[in-house]
């Protein structure tokens, strides 16, 4: 295929957009907040696990050795330990340790004392990162520790985890069940908006058909134009998105900072960015090829 | 050459438009084809550019079998043949260049060569100078000129003409058909659909008359 006709359908289609540009912003404009809905939710969904992420040493798990267990068989536990999936660090706290912390925070000294020997065993303390694995994962890791030698018992507390990781299952899924239906609709915003382009154009199509025009001839300026519009629409969806996180960034810093945290709204990556504008440009081509080709079954029946 | 053998052509449900039609014209002559407003004439140039499909009999066109013809072959068939309309069927958006030149765009020439024949093809009808114009600005003969050189600018082998003068005053339709003469001069084979008997009668050439369908042995206008 010669480039020439390439480009020169290119130009053609360029030129019809150029020349009717309160419609072509609108159509533009209105895919591009189409599009914006479910990216700005994939960037939201983004924002949440990066906040999560903050809070991995909230996943906690303490296990309590017997009063008897043996150095060797504690080091070899630390050892297991370290080595575990999403494990951010092991903490050992000795029969000591664990009096004086316990005393510390539970202010009863004088009772304890009474005791005469001290009743606490020592234990692991390990912080884990609880979206390194799934909670049935956790949950078998967590029982595997606490069936090993020396080990009395296991405490966790992974019930917010699971509860956590299933609001985020539920929001990726929303999201995309979202995207998909979107992504119809810009098909079909285009697919209309190229039917009128037919529609206005007739007379050239049924003339560069009676001189001899193929198919792909008459197709091609529609194609460029959905591709091009898609393409545009990509762009612009992408700056809303910006610009709404750039208008959100000062009020969820301040938000952060009442919290005691910092934290910093992300926007699209610009790989994320080009994904957009390529599957955007995309649909507008899938929405433009699907109107051309039933008017040109017809056209050519 | 151009042979319709026991053509018939009928819609479902309705009478048959063309009835076992039988018409030779051979490469580079030029005929008209004469007969009353529903003879049938546009139909038998439809046939011709497989924009209808034949219902019965053959139809050949320089050894192309038309009647058979696959429908991805129809465009690069028709980018042989030239075709004028009675209502022209110009692009008003467009100037008379960009007109003339689609014709040779689906061809798929580049726009140096698409340049050099546009501006032959628009010379030899006259319209040299009105290369930017837009055809609402034109008059009724100039915008059929400005069909005639979209028709010729590719230099078809079949050049079809279908009531090419029918809204011309006489001293228009001359020129008209006097610029297919000299396309016939110059090798094309041209059949003209007409029923403008005062210039069948001046141009002396074969003609084909239809009449509810079928077509009548040719005969020799008045010269």
């Amino acid at each position: 295929m010669n480039l020439h006709i390439r480009l020169e359908a290119a130009k053609n289609a360029l030129n019809t957009l150029i020349r009717q540009p309160v419609a072509t912003f609108m159509t533009v404009f209105a895919l591009a907040i189409v599009l914006a809905l479910p990216v700005g939710l994939f960037a939201t969904l983004n924002n949440l696990q990066q906040l999560l992420g903050h809070w991995q040493d909230q996943a906690q798990i303490s296990l309590f050795l017997h009063q008897e267990a043996p150095a060797t068989e504690i080091q070899h536990l630390q050892t297991l330990l370290e080595r575990g999936t999403g494990v951010v660090s092991v903490r050992y706290v000795g029969k000591a340790a664990a009096l004086t912390e316990f005393e510390h925070t539970a202010g009863m000294t004088a009772a304890i004392q009474t005791l005469g020997e001290n009743p606490l065993p020592a234990s692991f303390v390990v912080e884990l990162n609880p979206l390194a694995q799934s909670p049935s994962a956790l949950q078998t890791l967590v029982a595997y520790w606490g069936r090993q030698p020396g080990v009395a018992s296991a405490q966790s507390d992974l019930g917010w985890v699971a509860r956590l990781q299933a609001i985020l299952a539920l929001g990726q899924r929303a999201v995309w069940i979202l995207a998909g239906l979107l992504a119809v609709g810009v098909i079909l915003v285009m697919g209309n908006t190229i039917r009128l382009h037919i529609a206005q154009r007739r007379d050239e199509i049924d003339v560069a058909s009676l001189v001899g025009a193929t198919r792909a001839f008459i197709r091609r300026p529609f194609l460029y134009q959905g591709l091009f519009q898609g393409a545009v629409a990509g762009v612009l969806a992408w700056m809303i998105v910006a610009v709404t996180v750039s208008v959100l960034q000062g009020p969820v810093e301040r938000l952060a900072e009442l919290y005691g945290t910092h934290f910093h709204l992300l926007g699209l990556s610009s790989g994320q960015g080009l994904v957009l504008i390529a599957a955007s440009a995309l649909l507008g081509w899938l929405g433009s090829r699907l109107a051309v080709g039933r008017h040109l079954d017809h056209t050519f029946s | 050459m151009i042979e319709f053998i026991n053509v018939t052509k009928h819609y479902p449900g309705r009478h048959h438009v063309l009835r076992e039609v039988n018409l030779r014209l051979r490469k580079g002559e030029m005929a008209l084809l004469t007969g009353p407003s529903g003879a049938g004439k546009s139909t038998l140039l439809k046939l011709l550019l497989r924009l209808e499909d034949v219902s019965h009999g053959t139809l050949m066109v320089n050894g192309i079998d038309v009647s058979t013809l696959r429908r991805r072959h129809i465009p690069a068939y028709r980018r042989r043949i030239g075709v004028v309309f009675q209502d022209h069927k110009l692009l008003m958006d467009r100037d008379v260049f960009s007109n003339v030149a689609l014709t040779l765009q689906v061809g798929g020439l580049s726009g140096r060569q698409v340049q050099s024949r546009v501006r032959a093809a628009l010379e030899k009808v006259g319209l040299g100078n009105r290369a930017q114009d837009f055809p609402a600005i034109l008059s009724g003969g100039e915008q059929q000129r400005v069909g005639i050189a979209r028709a010729i600018v590719h230099t078809p082998e079949i050049l079809l003409a279908d009531e090419p003068t029918g809204n011309l005053d006489q001293s228009l339709s001359t020129e008209i058909l006097d610029l297919f003469r000299d396309f016939h001069h110059h090798g094309t084979t041209v059949l003209v659909a007409t029923h403008d008997q005062s210039q069948v009668n001046r141009l002396g050439l074969p003609v084909f008359h239809l009449e509810k369908g079928h077509l009548h042995t040719p005969g020799e206008g008045n010269a």
